[in-house]
């Protein structure tokens, strides 16, 4: 079991992350706390430890999309798009973001994934195949058409 | 595309962890892990308190084996003098128990406890109570019967003690089918040897008679009927190596 040192190191470093992978997938609030304590909690109980803090970041992404995925599995709501989540953050967002998101937003759920690893946390391609636990060429194909996607919801800047 | 890199990293900029949301995991995970702590502590209990049980488990049964074994008789001694008393001897030697077979060896056995000593310290002390030696005059006859596998060395060393040699007593062997029989017959096996021995030379006496007669008024009528007459029991007296005379039936 972690030491309560390493679990508020994380709690420092990682929640931001993890709540915004919980962002992209889930409905609301309620949901993105549940599976927050449980990524947590699997850190807590998490016996291996990490070459580096890489290593540790990549852990915890990974480990948040499983639970995301295994969340939305248990209540059989894979096909929704999590608007709920979006009008929750409304009071924070400005018009531009609030449009972004909610394209990302309407993505489908693994287009969403590959769009924040690689956009917002500055994964490469490489990096996601390996978090995903996909082939490179499957995360290549899922950016580019999650790309085509958004250029087409979004024009300006994406076109 | 890097102008879509800063629209997507700043859409994503508010959304973080709230403070809430750290401090209620916070407390979450802090309370999972007493409670995983506390049923660590309670299996690591629960364990110990297995191994104890376990332990005593094993040291009962084999408590319980070792009772069984200590309790278990392997050779029986009569003591025959009027009083009839017979000792079942385990195999480390100890008297597990004691029974009389008449009104004064049941009476004996009131007054002096044999058990769980060894039966040569059971002889000794029968012979020194003042309440037994009453019994052990000059008409008396003390005679003491064994059953066992090793009644050759049981009698020597009963017969190493200096109060049975001063008494002029007898030591013989005998058998479980002759215990087995004279038990039928309510009798110490040392008597009914000795029964079975008169029997021989005067085919009238019965159990019967021999229940109301001492081991001296017995012997002295072996002696009779064996042609040494007189009744006198200083010269005549097997005090020694009647090993292996047992009773004929």
């Amino acid at each position: 079991m972690k030491s309560t040192e390493d679990v508020n190191r994380v709690m420092e470093a990682y929640a931001d992350m993890v709540r915004r992978i919980c962002f992209v997938h889930l409905k609301n609030r309620h949901d993105t706390e549940d599976v927050f304590q449980n990524v947590y909690m699997k850190y807590l109980l998490y016996e291996g430890s990490f070459e580096s803090s890489e290593h540790e970041k990549a852990w915890f992404a990974r480990v948040t999309i499983n639970a995301c995925t295994d969340w939305l599995r248990a209540l059989s709501r894979r096909k929704w798009v999590p608007l709920d989540a979006l009008a929750e953050e409304g009071t924070v967002l400005d018009d531009p973001s609030k449009e972004v998101l909610e394209a990302v937003l309407r993505l489908p759920e693994k287009y969403r994934d590959v769009i924040y690893l690689f956009y917002y946390e500055e994964y490469t391609a490489v990096e996601i195949a390996k978090i995903l636990g996909k082939k490179e060429n499957t995360v290549y194909t899922w950016l580019s058409r999650a790309k085509d996607i958004l250029r087409e919801k979004l024009g300006g800047e994406w076109s | 595309m890097s102008g879509v890199k800063n629209e997507i990293q700043k859409s994503m900029e508010n959304i973080r962890a709230t403070a809430d949301m750290k401090r209620n995991t916070l407390f979450y995970l802090e309370a999972q892990r007493t409670k995983k702590n506390r049923s660590i502590l309670q299996h690591k209990q629960n364990m110990a308190l297995r191994y104890a049980m376990a332990v005593i488990c094993i040291f009962l049964l084999a408590g319980a084996g070792g009772y069984q074994v200590y309790r278990r008789p392997v050779s029986y001694i009569s003591i025959d003098v009027n009083p009839s008393i017979e000792l079942a001897v385990n195999r480390f030697d100890r008297v597990v128990s004691a029974k009389g077979y008449n009104a004064d060896g049941e009476d004996i056995l009131q007054h002096v406890s044999l058990k769980n000593i060894s039966y040569l310290q059971a002889i000794e002390r029968l012979l020194q109570d003042a309440y037994y030696s009453r019994f052990l005059n000059r008409d008396s006859q003390l005679v003491v019967t064994v059953v066992s596998e090793h009644s050759d060395v049981m009698m020597e060393q009963i017969n190493e003690n200096d109060s049975f040699r001063a008494l002029d007593a007898m030591t013989y062997s005998s058998d479980t089918a002759c215990m087995a029989e004279a038990h039928q017959h309510e009798m110490s096996f040392g008597k009914y040897r000795a029964f079975l021995e008169l029997s021989q030379y005067d085919e009238s006496i019965t159990v019967e008679d021999c229940h109301g007669m001492t081991m001296g008024e017995i012997q002295n009528r072996i002696r009779k009927c064996q042609g040494h007459g007189g009744g006198s029991k200083t010269t005549e007296k097997h005090s020694n190596g009647h090993s292996g005379r047992h009773g004929h039936h």
